[in-house]
């Protein structure tokens, strides 16, 4: 404690009313526990990138140093078991093995149950691909900010996905008369389809829902809901339906010939092309999360981007999808915010510097500019395309010629505002 | 569009039948009610699909659906394991104990397909897509839907006509109206029990194989069928083969038409009408 005084005088920097001490870098390795699907129907589309991702990343930071000199030690734990477990696993990594930060969750539903903790518990925990707009908002507009002190998402909600479906569907089919829903029935679902409803009314007010269906999330016959899509006649089908599911009902879909007169609009459905392969229906309008895809930015525009590509190619054999994305956002967010705040304390932060350093934070990835707010949630533009077959690649990809981007302030409320709110007021 | 819910009704009951009527075999003969039915379900899925994945299109189309009865036969044998060295072990006890320890046997076959196939999806939709679709009155159906609905059939037919024509199918009626007269009459039980045993889950996991080629196999895969199967059961009636075929036709057009014109409820509108009938006839529909 003899320390305290001397440092606190010498640097003038902002410290803790208790007197900051300037810690010195530590020689150990720093610890990130990295959450994501590793087993069930999740693990192909989404966790297994999302693992292979963290893994990559903290491989090529290590090789260039590590963060402050410090190496990185992964620890990769799978969501799968149900909420209970990961609560119990959230606990053990922070009160007994102590890690530095988790980067985790893909489900909504872990987000909801494990954020709370950080500040419960005191340890840093990083959302990485879990949409849930709830997760960081009030219960009413205008609300205050941040809802918990160590919890983050480094990536948008799903706010921007589903207003930027409503966008290209007024863009593109301006004349549609009816639209449906499937979505899964838990917080992701029901919230996804809310944004885009309450878009859609707004937007185009003269279009009727005629269908919203509910399975539940992991169902894994849709034999029953795609006859009731295809019964009931819509020209467009919303659906935020993910990883095995979103699978599973496509090729399902494909196999009753629902893609005959009906066209999907998935929120997020940039990993299913390559997952499903060359049958993939053409002219589907999918959504990427943010703007991530392995081609855009076109790579001679963004030299990050294809480096990421390459990389991950090169590693695994396969194109990156937005898991993939998202997870080189959440360890580079933390890597970015670390040395931010180490600068400003001049030695190793504590948890609250590095909270303190992530707000305002903004850096370029392989997608674009992410920047993550005094909300602690990150703000993206969107990517929307059309599924088109070409001979260049196995799978149909977005038609290069229409890929429509909204900036990141068209499709993202403002703070401390709730998303259904600011959408109302669009004029 | 009431044609193709109808057929899809009809595809959803062929299933329920098999995995009811597997159960109300174990039942009926044995009156062990088997939780781990669900798993042999699962393990008749994760072997046709392995196997589909295997050998692929190297075969002529006619083999791969002959793969699908590797389903009935793995999970036969499993079935066969299962008895020898658990379920012989329970005749004489209550039921609690039946339960907790197929309920044991169901977590143990959950890690053993776990440790053999891993946690990844399983998808093999070869014979799915061999078959093509077929127009129905203006409706396009998948022609893989009614292949499984005759295999139902004839798997239904196959065993009336065993129980009811057979010296080994009246054999296992006696014991499942009165086995201690049965035991009087020189019936050997053991075996027969084995028998049933063995019959009951391999109807299981065709019924898993059957699925396969519309729906990926992975863990967890057994859950819903068991708890479907056993509405079936407690609906139709516990032990009859006639109330699990009407119990299968109840619930699976209940899935289907209520999917379509009750969504919100699509979960609990199962239940509710399983229960309507409970309160009204206790045992059942065909219950004794």
């Amino acid at each position: 404690m003899g320390a305290t005084a001397m440092t606190a005088g010498t640097l003038g920097t902002a410290s803790k009313a208790i007197g900051q001490t300037k810690k010195p870098i530590p020689k150990d390795p720093i610890k990130i526990a990295a959450i994501s699907f590793l087993t069930g129907a999740a693990a192909a589309p989404f966790g297994i990138p999302g693992y292979n991702t963290f893994a990559m990343c903290a491989d090529v930071i290590n090789k260039e140093g590590g963060i402050l000199g410090r190496k990185i030690e992964l620890l990769s734990k799978d969501e799968a078991g149900g909420v209970d477990a990961q609560v119990k696993l959230c606990r053990k990594l922070v009160l007994e093995d102590k890690v530095d930060v988790i980067l985790g969750y893909i489900s909504s539903a872990s987000c909801q149950a494990i954020l709370p903790l950080a500040d419960e518990l005191g340890g840093l925990i990083i959302a990485y691909d879990c949409g849930t707009h709830e997760l960081m908002e009030g219960a009413k507009s205008p609300y205050e900010v941040p809802k918990f002190k160590l919890g983050f998402r480094s990536k948008a909600h799903l706010g921007i996905d589903n207003i930027g479906l409503a966008l290209v569907i007024k863009k593109y089919f301006p004349k549609i008369k009816t639209i449906a829903g499937i979505n899964p029935d838990y917080a992701w679902g029901r919230e996804s389809w809310q944004i885009f409803e309450v878009a859609m009314k707004k937007l185009m007010p003269q279009v009727e829902v005629v269908k919203t269906l509910w399975p539940p999330l992991g169902n894994t016959d849709y034999t029953a809901h795609i006859s009731a899509l295809m019964g009931a006649k819509p020209d467009i089908v919303h659906s935020s339906l993910w990883g095995g599911d979103a699978v599973t009902y496509t090729k399902q879909a494909m196999g009753m010939g629902f893609f005959k007169n009906i066209k999907m609009a998935y929120s997020r459905g940039e990993p299913y092309p390559q997952e499903v392969g060359k049958d993939f229906p053409q002219e589907q309008i999918i959504c990427c999360a943010g703007t991530h895809y392995f081609l855009y930015p076109p790579h001679d525009k963004s030299p990050l981007n294809k480096w990421f590509v390459a990389e991950y190619q090169k590693r695994y054999g396969k194109y990156p999808t937005y898991p993939c994305y998202h997870a080189y956002q959440a360890i580079y967010a933390y890597k970015y915010a670390v040395e931010k705040a180490a600068k400003a304390v001049g030695g190793w932060p504590e948890l609250d510097d590095i909270a303190k350093a992530t707000v305002g934070l903004s850096f370029q990835t392989p997608s674009g500019t992410l920047t993550i707010r005094e909300d602690h949630n990150a703000i993206e533009d969107v990517l929307v395309g059309f599924t088109k077959l070409t001979p260049k690649y196995p799978f149909p990809i977005l038609d290069p010629k229409r890929l429509e981007v909204f900036p990141a302030s068209q499709v993202n409320a403002p703070v401390g505002i709730k998303t259904v709110d600011w959408i109302n007021s669009w004029k | 569009m009431w044609v193709v819910y109808t057929l899809n009704g009809l595809y959803f009951a062929a299933l329920l039948f098999l995995i009811s009527l597997g159960l109300n075999i174990i039942l009926g003969v044995m009156g062990i009610l088997n939780l781990a039915h669900g798993s042999l379900y699962a393990i008749g899925a994760f072997i046709a699909a392995w196997i589909i994945i295997a050998i692929g299109m190297k075969v002529p189309p006619f083999f791969l659906y002959i793969t699908l009865l590797s389903g009935f036969v793995l999970a036969g044998f499993v079935g066969f394991l299962m008895e020898k060295s658990l379920i012989r072990f329970m005749y004489k006890r209550t039921l609690e104990y039946q339960l907790l320890l197929t309920f044991g046997a169901l977590m143990l076959l959950e890690d053993v397909i776990k440790m053999i196939w891993g946690g990844q999806a399983y998808y093999a939709s070869a014979p799915f897509d061999l078959l093509g679709k077929v127009d129905i009155g203006g409706n396009i159906y998948p022609t893989y839907f009614l292949f499984v609905m005759i295999i139902a059939l004839m798997a239904g037919l196959f065993i009336w006509l065993f129980m009811s024509k057979t010296k080994l199918g009246i054999m296992l009626r006696a014991i499942s109206l009165d086995r201690e007269m049965a035991t009087g009459l020189g019936l050997d039980i053991n075996r027969l029990s084995t028998f049933a045993f063995v019959l009951g889950s391999g109807l299981a996991g065709l019924a898993g194989a059957l699925v396969v080629p519309t729906t990926p196999a992975l863990l967890g895969f057994g859950h819903e069928p068991l708890i479907l199967g056993f509405i079936v059961v407690v609906v139709g009636g516990l032990g009859s083969l006639k109330g699990a075929l009407v119990g299968a036709l109840l619930v699976g057009f209940t899935r289907s038409f209520g999917i379509a014109i009750f969504p919100e409820i699509e979960l609990p509108l199962l239940f509710l009408i399983a229960g309507i009938i409970l309160v009204v006839k206790p045992q059942g529909l065909f219950g004794r």
